[in-house]
């Protein structure tokens, strides 16, 4: 493992065991409520499930079709905010 | 995708499974307590490249973590035959001969059950747009003619998460015998409906609409959330239960109320007869009424009822009640003594009445905070405000007894918001009954459709006394941010007026209610009007 993902690990590790992540989850869960994103993407699964068909659809087509537009769908300001929230959390349990 | 799940979970159903998938979910997908999450830190990695991301899985059959996405787990399940795995972002079930998500009725309980139990054990509080109770409204959007349906309504107090309502056996047979639907658009006028003037009546009509529109209001009487406990016919609570039955009704021809006008004669004598009435006396009446009345739905955390007046739950409380905080700072000593009160509403004097408006005194600041259209000499709301919070030096005849110096000594007196009310209401004091004159001020002042509070609460001066001045716009805290939805007008004089009021039906959506005559009104007809009684919202609710 590089150091990178190394480093990526232990944020990870540290950000379940203090709750945080949770946190962050439900924070990121109302903020992308909050901007419509949510409906967007509904939309878009609406449209892979019209395309597809009901019947024959699976949860694996969805993912594949609406992950990149949900991935570049997120505004730059939630990014901004979460990126800010982790800093901080970070920047408090420095013992990294 | 069949929601009756797949047979081969039949393959798993064996012994004491049960137990095993819950100890799966609390240790791994929903970790509630500190060891659970420890654990789950060090443990939930794939098996096989020791990622932590890439939709980890854990087998249902045996102790492997895989990536979905790198399919390692994908070649677990080929090599020993183990069909079933479990995906620990969100605790769906995977099987692999389906090749699909499965919903399994049995296995969706137990995953329901602990995730609650998960969020109890954290105990926090949640963030939800004042919108999403309207999605809310629409999901359950089942407003038959006359009957009301119950919709679980997850209000302020209750430390649970938010979920999509589910319907019960009961609920679903309400629903096949009341087969009548009414679909909420983004266009709709439901809840807009006339009231007939009864006499000099457009005071009480002005403060239906603003209540009948007051979207927490309007919730918890929508899912029937009054047990009324009074003997008599005469609960004014039960009356606005059937006033909010009647606008949401669909009914377009306008209401007469006067099963409501007569209760409110009983209730509030000093508003009886049909003379011209104050529409901010008759909210403050109401409001007194409708607390009064509340008595049965006021329940504790115990369980118990509330027997205590000064700490009221009910609905009015909830909503409407704010706390002022009132510091008295001795000039000698410099002891403050702080005192807070309950509020219903903000009454704010205007330039041009006897008592004077200006100067401010200095350290005033956020003059654009408000985005409040400055016209040169304009009075705003924002000023007001400035003007109701600033320091006011007692004077020489007014000395107070101070603790600390033990003697009468001049101080000054200084108000601030402690806590915000969810919906706020600010009272312009456009009528004057001073000794001399009775008459009405007509200064235009300007309000916002946006409001922050920020400035006026007593954290923020507490803050600026310690030196803070620069107070930097906290991005993650919107406590304090206010939306208009309504405004009551007056027109005329002290002696002959009307009252009109503006409601806001959807965002950016207002309608002028005259009496019996509703039209549609431009947000500039709204802002442009005088403004007597200014009804704003919280923007962001959330949980105590």
């Amino acid at each position: 493992m590089s150091k990178d993902s190394q480093m990526r690990a232990a944020i990870n590790q540290k950000l379940i065991e203090m709750g945080e992540r949770e946190r962050l989850k439900e924070l990121l869960r109302a903020k992308l409520v909050e901007c419509g994103w949510k409906d967007q993407l509904k939309a878009q699964c609406k449209d892979v499930i019209k395309e597809k068909g009901l019947e024959h659809v699976t949860v694996e087509d969805l993912v594949t079709e609406v992950t990149p537009k949900g991935r570049a769908l997120v505004p730059d300001s939630v990014k901004k905010e979460l990126l800010q929230r982790i800093r901080a959390f970070l920047a408090q349990h420095a013992t990294l | 995708m069949s929601p009756a799940g797949c047979s081969h979970v039949n393959g798993y159903k064996v012994d004491n499974w049960k137990q095993n998938l819950r100890v799966i979910y609390q240790c791994f997908v929903w970790s509630g307590t500190a060891e659970t999450r420890r654990r789950k830190a060090k443990s939930c990695i794939c098996h096989m490249c020791g990622a932590h991301l890439n939709r980890l899985h854990s087998c249902l059959y045996c102790v492997f973590f895989g990536c979905f996405t790198k399919k390692h787990i994908h070649e677990h399940a080929k090599n020993k035959r183990h069909n079933l795995a479990i995906d620990l972002l969100y605790g769906g079930i995977y099987c692999f001969v389906c090749q699909d998500y499965i919903y399994d009725k049995d296995m969706e309980q137990i995953a329901k059950e602990e995730q609650r139990k998960a969020w109890k054990l954290q105990g926090r509080a949640f963030c939800f747009l004042t919108e999403n109770l309207i999605q809310l409204l629409k999901q359950g959007h089942l407003l038959s003619q006359c009957r009301h349906i119950c919709v679980p309504f997850v209000s302020t107090g209750i430390g649970e998460k938010y979920t999509t309502w589910e319907p019960t056996k009961r609920e679903l047979e309400l629903l096949r015998h009341n087969p009548k639907r009414r679909k909420i658009t983004t266009n709709c006028t439901i809840g807009l409906r006339g009231l007939i003037n009864l006499g000099n009546t457009c005071f009480m009509n002005c403060i239906v609409q603003a209540l009948t529109h007051t979207p927490l209001l309007r919730d918890f009487f929508l899912s029937d959330r009054h047990k009324c406990e009074m003997q008599s016919n005469s609960c004014l609570v039960c009356e606005m239960s059937q006033l909010f039955q009647e606008f949401y009704s669909g009914h377009r021809s306008p209401h007469i109320p006067f099963r409501l006008l007569h209760l409110v004669w009983t209730h509030a004598r000093h508003l009886a007869g049909y003379e011209q009435q104050d529409a901010h006396e008759f909210l403050i009446a109401a409001l007194d009424v409708l607390h009064r009345h509340c008595k049965g739905d006021t329940i504790n955390d115990n369980g118990k009822k509330a027997n205590n007046p000064n700490h009221c739950n009910c609905i009015i409380d909830q909503i409407f009640t704010g706390g002022l905080q009132s510091d008295v700072t001795c000039q000698v000593c410099h002891g403050v003594s702080t005192t807070i009160d309950p509020f219903w509403d903000i009454s704010l004097d205007l330039p041009g009445s006897s008592t004077p408006f200006w100067p401010l005194s200095p350290g005033g600041d956020g003059s654009t905070v408000n985005g409040e259209s400055h016209l040169s000499g304009s009075t705003t709301l924002t000023d007001c405000l400035r003007r109701f919070t600033r320091p006011e030096h007692l004077g020489s005849s007014a000395k107070i007894k101070c603790g600390g110096c033990h003697s009468y000594q001049e101080s000054t007196k200084q108000l601030t918001m402690k806590k915000l009310p969810i919906v706020a209401c600010f009272h312009l004091k456009r009528f004057e009954h001073s000794a001399k004159l009775r008459r009405k001020i007509t200064t235009y002042v300007s309000f916002p459709l946006e409001l922050d509070m920020t400035p006026f609460m007593a954290s923020s001066k507490e803050s600026r006394m310690n030196g803070q001045y620069q107070q930097t716009v906290d991005v993650l805290n919107n406590d304090n941010k206010y939306s208009l939805f309504a405004v009551v007008n007056h027109q005329g004089t002290l002696e002959s007026g009307h009252y009109t009021s503006f409601i806001r039906q959807h965002k950016d959506q207002w309608f002028k209610c005259d009496d019996a005559i509703i039209t549609k009104a431009s947000i500039k007809d709204v802002l442009d009007s005088e403004g007597y009684l200014l009804f704003y919202h919280k923007q962001f609710l959330e949980y105590e």
